[in-house]
């Protein structure tokens, strides 16, 4: 097994990580908007999946009270 | 005294090959899921030697992942071996041994046991296996760098589909179809950190 290493450094803040990067404000926000979007997608897709996974148990129940 | 490394920053010695970009995206997603930075040789402006710049990265960073699963011999008519990433992985053994306080490095491989054939005088150092999956890469960076409250590979992996359907984007944006042009590789990691930032919900904020 290879060792591994338990990181105790404090977590980077974005502005550390956007000077490490040397990324401009402009492109930041403009990605920022990409990502924010790209997880609105995301949790819409995961409500649909709840949702057909719902479905089948209600239409179950709903058939057994009738 | 040497300079003070970043305390997150990891250089990664990788091959810049149309195959490997998958594995490099998934290297990119998963150093900033585990609140680490990703650097790379292309992301700094040309003016110096390209031996001076690398070895300056090496010296900035903490950590560094050297993947040695495609030192190979190229197909190209003349075939010749691959000799870059063993060349930056014996400057950092270098630098790591002069210095061992500053530097931690370690050696990726795609298949077990191919590292003994490859390079024996590595023989002692366990390689991490990636078995060439994003997957296989995600789970071995978790490995590799523990943190409090990592996120789990299934959630790295989420991350890491999100960030591969923008690519062809940063492409576009950036004139080029290379995914390790300094342009291209800023902005990978400008979305696997700000994504990083909404998922998962339950990794605190900094």
């Amino acid at each position: 097994m290879p060792k591994s290493v338990y990181i105790t450094a404090p977590r980077p803040t974005s502005e550390e990580v956007a000077k490490s990067l040397g990324i401009s404000k402009r492109r930041q926000r403009e990605i920022n908007a990409m990502a924010e979007e790209l997880i609105r997608q995301l949790r819409a897709k995961e409500r649909a999946a709840e949702s057909t996974a719902v479905e089948p148990e209600k239409r179950r129940k709903r058939a057994s009270a009738a | 005294m040497p300079p003070l490394p970043d305390p997150n920053g990891v250089f990664l010695n990788i091959p810049y090959d149309v195959e490997f970009s998958g594995l490099y995206i998934a290297y990119i997603v998963g150093l900033f899921q585990l609140d680490l930075v990703p650097h790379i040789a292309s992301e700094i402006p040309g003016g110096k030697r390209r031996l001076d710049r690398i070895f300056e990265l090496i010296q900035s960073c903490r950590y560094s992942i050297h993947d040695l699963s495609r030192v190979e011999v190229s197909v190209s008519p003349t075939a010749v071996p691959r000799f870059n990433m063993p060349l930056e992985l014996g400057m950092t053994i270098t630098w790591a041994n002069l210095h061992p306080k500053s530097h931690i490095w370690s050696v990726w491989e795609s298949e077990p046991y191919r590292l003994q054939r490859s390079a024996s005088d590595l023989n002692g150092t366990d390689p991490y296996i990636h078995s060439g999956t994003a997957e296989g890469v995600l789970s071995e960076l978790r490995n590799a760098f523990r943190r409090d409250r990592a996120p789990s590979v299934p959630q790295m992996l989420t991350v890491y589909g999100l960030v591969n359907s923008a690519v062809n984007s940063f492409f576009v944006r950036n004139g080029t179809r290379n995914p390790y042009s300094g342009g291209v590789f800023r902005d990978l990691c400008w979305l696997s950190q700000s994504l990083g930032n909404f998922y998962p919900p339950a990794k605190p904020t900094t």
